[in-house]
């Protein structure tokens, strides 16, 4: 037993220290690499596939959209009103004071900088949940020429801003960008 | 304690239990890597539920074969994590038979083991079942019939297994069958991680303290490490080269209500067992076989004559290792083509099976004793 004990005394000794740390340092690592390897496919799995995005990320042809005129389309279930202003209806709203608004909002802060004749608003009413009419000229718009409601007759402007109305919120307006003049594309 | 303990560990001890219970347990010198089968088996059921809760996000019980192809070709790396669980069954029940073959050829369900043993062939029922239900899942040609087959044979049967049957699989072979399968499937799968931690608690309880032990960190861990890298090289191939290792070319075919395949051929791990149950003729017949199989097994302690802590002789190790040939010509008969050789060689092959725990090793052991 003394004997055993010494021989690995021994052993211990003649270990090279830094050449063992180097070894458990380096096998830790690459066992590491290989987790975070063989992760990766599982938590990327639960990421939204291709075909999702797709989906989820559309682009609309907006340059056949006549001036005066809205149109509707459909993203992530939800009604997408897409309406291009007239020069009118541009000059009636430009320079309205926000805080007379119920829910004061500037002309630059409802419309895309380079792109300001195109409004682009989820078309349900804030207060009860209901689609807006107003995107045909002979739809019912209200005095300020935008949309109304069927529903609860809240008024809203061309810009999506509510006027008065049960409502007291302005439309929602979703997350896109402008591809190009007449591209837009949502997400 | 004299020493300075962290917040933590003076409200939950975490380390320090860690390192009394796990890395400070006293092992042999010399444990073989074979020793390591049981941590093998424990990570691939935890390698298999982790793939398979991603897979179940994706999984429609309803359309069972098309949104397998869905997440083959359309979700990010299901391919991958699809083929992960497929060949990851392949690796348990590699790791699972060896474990249990390991624990025949060491005599280890002598007592006092005859517990772990148990729970070693519980664990086996366990995956086999669980194994069965996710193969239904597939949804293909030879996934179908096997599932309508059992279901129909259960529903068949009558009395109490026909009853248990009907409950289980909600009738012959439905749709709704595969939503209750999918729920099955998972839970005996959380239930196998259950008798594990049991399974090794009973282990523990028995193993006898070595003369002049090691702590198993870093003696073992390392050991364990070597084993799983091993491990994980021979899956990494598998699943890389042989996707559809020991699957039917059928089950790639999408299940037809009106068109029987040829053959119906179970996964690889249930080859033996569907040998042995296969040379009964009626279904209450293989029932009856499936379960004096495991009725001879879960009697082995008493079966093998030797006492307690004897090494096997060269007789009991010779028939021992007959016996792993023995199942596996049985699982070969299984997947050739039917005729009347492969028909005798089964009946045979299942004859030599019960003569082995019947009758060879009771002689073999009571011999070797005197």
């Amino acid at each position: 037993m003394a004997e055993l004990a010494k021989v690995e005394h021994e052993i211990e000794l003649a270990v090279d220290h830094a050449r063992r740390d180097f070894l458990k340092i380096l096998t830790v690592a690459t066992a590491g690499v290989g987790i975070a390897a063989v992760a990766w496919p599982f938590i990327d799995a639960l990421n939204p596939g291709a075909e999702t995005l797709a989906v989820s990320q559309p682009i609309v042809e907006v340059g056949g959209i006549a001036p005066n005129t809205g149109l509707r389309v459909v993203w992530l279930g939800q009604p997408i009103y897409i309406r291009k202003l007239t020069d009118q209806q541009i000059a009636d709203n430009q320079f309205i004071v926000p805080d007379t608004l119920p829910d004061p909002a500037d002309f630059t802060s409802r419309v895309k900088p380079g792109y300001e004749t195109f409004v682009v608003v989820v078309g349900l009413n804030t207060g009860i949940p209901c689609e807006l009419l107003g995107n045909d000229p002979s739809d019912p718009r209200g005095p300020y020429d935008g949309w109304s409601c069927p529903c609860d007759g809240s008024i809203y402007d061309p810009l999506g801003r509510v006027r008065s109305g049960p409502a007291a919120k302005n439309l929602a307006i979703p997350k896109f960008t402008f591809l190009n003049d007449s591209q837009i594309q949502f997400g | 304690m004299s020493e300075q303990t962290s917040w933590l560990a003076t409200r939950l001890p975490v380390a320090a239990t860690l390192r009394a219970q796990v890395m400070g347990i006293l092992l042999p010198r010399d444990m073989p890597y074979a020793a390591t089968f049981a941590a093998l088996v424990t990570g691939a059921v935890i390698f298999l539920i982790l793939s398979g809760a991603v897979l179940s996000v994706y999984y429609n019980p309803w359309h069972g074969f098309d949104s397998i192809q869905f997440i083959i070709r359309d979700v990010n790396y299901g391919w991958l994590i699809h083929g992960f669980h497929e060949t990851g069954t392949t690796m348990l029940f590699g790791a699972m038979y060896l474990l249990l073959f390991r624990a025949i050829l060491h005599r280890e369900y002598k007592a006092p083991g005859e517990l772990v043993w148990f729970l070693k062939l519980a664990v086996l029922l366990l995956l086999l079942l669980t194994g069965f239900l996710g193969f239904t899942l597939a949804d293909g040609a030879q996934s179908y019939w096997s599932l309508q087959n059992a279901a129909l044979a259960v529903s068949q049967m009558g009395g109490l297994p026909g009853g248990l049957g009907n409950w289980f699989f909600g009738g012959p072979a439905g749709p709704s069958t595969l939503a209750r399968l999918v729920v099955l499937h998972t839970a005996i799968a959380l239930i196998v991680v259950l008798v594990l931690a049991i399974h090794l608690a009973a282990k523990r309880a028995i193993a006898r303290i070595p003369g002049r032990p090691v702590a198993l960190h870093p003696y073992y861990t390392s050991q364990y490490f070597v084993a799983f890298v091993v491990f994980c090289l021979i899956f990494a191939v598998l699943v890389f080269f042989a996707p559809h290792l020991g699957e039917s070319r059928l089950n790639l075919v999408p299940a037809d209500s009106l068109v029987v395949p040829a053959a119906i051929t179970p996964p690889w791990y249930l080859l033996p067992e569907t040998g042995i149950a296969n040379t009964a003729a009626s279904a209450m017949g293989h029932l009856i076989n499936f379960l004096a199989a495991f009725a001879v097994l879960f009697a082995l302690p008493w079966l093998d004559l030797s006492k307690p802590g004897t090494p096997p002789k060269f007789l009991s190790r010779v028939l021992s290792y007959i016996l792993a040939l023995d199942l596996i010509g049985l699982a070969i008969t299984q997947t050739a083509a039917t005729s009347i050789l492969t028909g005798i060689l089964s009946v045979l092959f299942t004859a030599w099976y019960f003569l082995h725990f019947l009758v060879l090793l009771p002689l073999a052991t009571a011999t070797e004793t005197n």
